[in-house]
């Protein structure tokens, strides 16, 4: 009986290995390659070899230096990715957060119709909006402003994380509302005393979504965007192959930098994007 | 403290109509229950009274004032949740300081106020803990003294113990009939249970499908209930009520079941023939050797210590009886049944109004 039990466990753990090593594998190689083409002099970066001959930190010293033509603006570009991805979350949070609450909480009508509008918007794929966005923010006047982009990603992001908070806050007790308004609470005071606190690990995953989605954003960069100061890294890093002799080690070394920030907040918050996004899923 | 006015007051759902029209009134410093079954409409009627329900028709008043269009902040009421409804981000001193910070009091007023609610409900080694770290009889009572901090006109409990534990529940009644007896702040408390109801009101309103049925002291309504329903609803264990015929000759009445002749009291109006529901309460039943009177048989004796209830069978219909103290009787045994007649209740067949 206890071998019979062992066994069956025994072959379970194999199962799951058999599917989480090609998973890890299917994940972990390219973060590999692009890690050894950061570390490789120029003359060896594709020469196929597992670890390099002599391995090197001066791809990173010419990116840190912008001491090439792809890379003279690195550090403005960079601050340009960060200054949209921030901006992008925060104006998603601001935006999902005040309809979730009223449509949840203070039940205001035609929420309903919000809610399935945005539902809506995702049966178009975010690429095919990209040329009509594109002549809207011409229209006013946003082309080749930062702006444009933030604004395009908080478009973007929201109906999702309007749905995610909608989805948190129904599972708050109706009784809090309540008991906030026999104590003399106005909306405006149960949202920030009440309703906020008790969001935050539901806000800060949707924030982060916000801000990765906007962080890894290359298409809507590239059509918005053209000056080259204006353009977050993701972009310029695609710039990197406009020429017929491309400097890999330099943009592997760049992508390198460039996937850090996100590795982090994700690792930063990982405890708030699992309870956060499933937050809602069933009913507890 | 203030009075308490319900004026015609009515509630539609769409177009379920859940109150119909009721009225009473609270007097200052009064501690009233809403007592009935689930779906009665005793909460809705509270909840109007609270501001978190729209009011269909008529006019509450508090202090002789309509406050139909006044916003629940306005109306100078706490309530207590069943849930509780405590904010689990904020330590219960801060629970308890919400509604004057929401009105910018003073912080020495506050604390002070805070300081002598914690007193009175002995919370004041509890105040810096968060309300997950708490009992559900501590929780109970930092709802209590969120409300108390208030100093409301009004204190509504909407079914304050229904989830808590039995014993506890006996514990923190006393402890509620005890703050108010303290505070002597009009209260209204709905409940389904009514031994609560019993034991707290000063006085009970049994509600029953959107109306009442009747408004009373706790021992009006236990000695001379008004209709059948009120009869069956308070008192435990329940009054034993079965249909019969009113007899009556010579200025004698009685009644007439399963071929017994069951005595009735003087009072008792009614005509000759008439259909009607007689009603016993278990206690005003006594057992006597089997051939002094209504011949039964002893189903189940259920002791309970002090007491023993005795399930009996009367040709077709069964009867409780309550003994203070203890029996030796045994299931099966044949008995005879004395019934104190001065403690008959009849109700009319057809709509269950009291005879008498």
């Amino acid at each position: 009986m206890i071998k019979g039990w062992s066994l069956r466990k025994v072959s379970t753990e194999a199962q799951l290995l058999l599917v989480g090593i090609p998973v890890v594998l299917w994940t972990l190689i390219p973060v590999y390659h692009l890690f050894l083409f950061a570390i490789s002099p120029r003359d060896t970066a594709t020469s196929g070899r597992l670890w390099p001959k002599s391995p090197t930190m001066q791809n990173f010293e010419i990116v840190f230096g912008q001491k090439h033509f792809y890379l003279s603006h690195f550090w403005q570009q960079l601050g340009n990715s960060l200054l949209i991805a921030i901006a992008t979350g925060a104006l998603t949070l601001l935006v999902a957060t005040t309809a979730a609450f009223a449509i949840s909480r203070l039940k205001v009508r035609g929420g309903r119709t919000v809610m399935n509008l945005a539902l809506f918007t995702y049966f178009i794929p975010a690429a095919f909006l990209a040329v009509p966005m594109y002549k809207t923010m011409s229209n006013y006047g946003l082309l080749n402003n930062r702006w444009a982009m933030i604004l395009a990603m908080v478009t973007i992001a929201s109906p999702y994380c309007i749905w995610v908070l909608k989805q948190a806050s129904d599972k708050l007790p109706w009784e809090l509302d309540e008991a906030a308004r026999i104590d003399g609470a106005s909306p405006l005071q149960l949202f920030r005393l009440v309703y906020v606190p008790l969001m935050v690990p539901s806000l800060v995953a949707v924030g982060t979504y916000a801000l990765l989605l906007a962080w890894n954003e290359y298409l809507y960069g590239f059509l918005l965007l053209s000056k080259e100061t204006d353009l977050p890294l993701a972009v310029a890093l695609g710039n990197f192959l406009s020429a017929d002799d491309s400097p890999w080690e330099l943009l592997m070394a760049t992508g390198f930098i460039y996937a850090l920030p996100p590795a982090a907040i994700y690792y930063a918050f990982k405890r708030y994007m699992v309870s956060g996004l499933t937050a809602g899923a069933v009913k507890s | 403290m203030a009075s308490v006015s319900f004026d015609k007051i009515e509630k539609n759902f769409g177009k379920v109509k859940v109150l119909h029209g009721i009225s009473f009134d609270i007097a200052d410093g009064e501690f009233v229950v809403l007592v009935g079954p689930s779906g009665c409409g005793k909460s809705t009627l509270l909840r109007m009274l609270a501001g978190l329900e729209e009011i269909s028709g008529g006019d509450i008043s508090i202090d002789g004032k309509v406050i139909n269009d006044l916003d629940s902040k306005d109306r100078d009421i706490a309530m207590v949740f069943q849930s509780y409804a405590l904010y689990p981000h904020m330590t219960v001193g801060e629970n308890m300081a919400f509604s004057l910070k929401l009105r910018k009091a003073e912080k020495a007023l506050t604390e002070e106020r805070v300081g002598k609610a914690a007193k009175i409900l002995n919370l004041h080694t509890l105040l810096d803990r968060y309300p997950r770290e708490l009992s559900g009889g501590q929780r109970q009572r930092v709802a209590m003294g969120r409300a108390i901090v208030r100093d409301p006109k009004v204190f509504l409990f909407d079914e304050p113990l229904s989830n808590l534990d039995a014993k506890l529940r006996v514990a923190m009644r006393a402890e509620i009939k005890a703050l108010h007896q303290r505070l002597k702040t009009t209260t209204v408390y709905v409940t389904h249970d009514q031994i609560e109801a019993m034991t707290m009101a000063d006085r009970i309103v049994v509600m029953h499908d959107g109306i009442i049925e009747q408004i009373g002291t706790p021992l009006e309504l236990f000695d001379r209930p008004g209709n059948l329903f009120v009869a069956q609803f308070i008192g435990s264990p329940a009054m034993n009520v079965f249909e019969g015929t009113l007899r009556s000759q010579q200025g004698r009445p009685w009644v007439e079941a399963d071929g017994q002749q069951w005595p009735v009291g003087p009072v008792a109006g009614g005509k000759d023939g008439q259909g009607v529901h007689y009603g016993i309460r278990p206690g005003d039943i006594s057992m006597v050797e089997p051939a002094q009177g209504i011949p039964a048989t002893v189903v189940v004796v259920e002791p309970t210590g002090a007491e023993t209830e005795i399930i009996l069978q009367v040709g077709e219909t069964m009867l409780t009886l309550v003994l203070h103290g203890r029996t030796d009787v045994k299931p099966d045994q044949a008995v005879g049944l004395q019934i104190a007649a001065e403690k008959v209740h009849l109700f009319e067949k057809s709509g269950g109004q009291r005879i008498g």
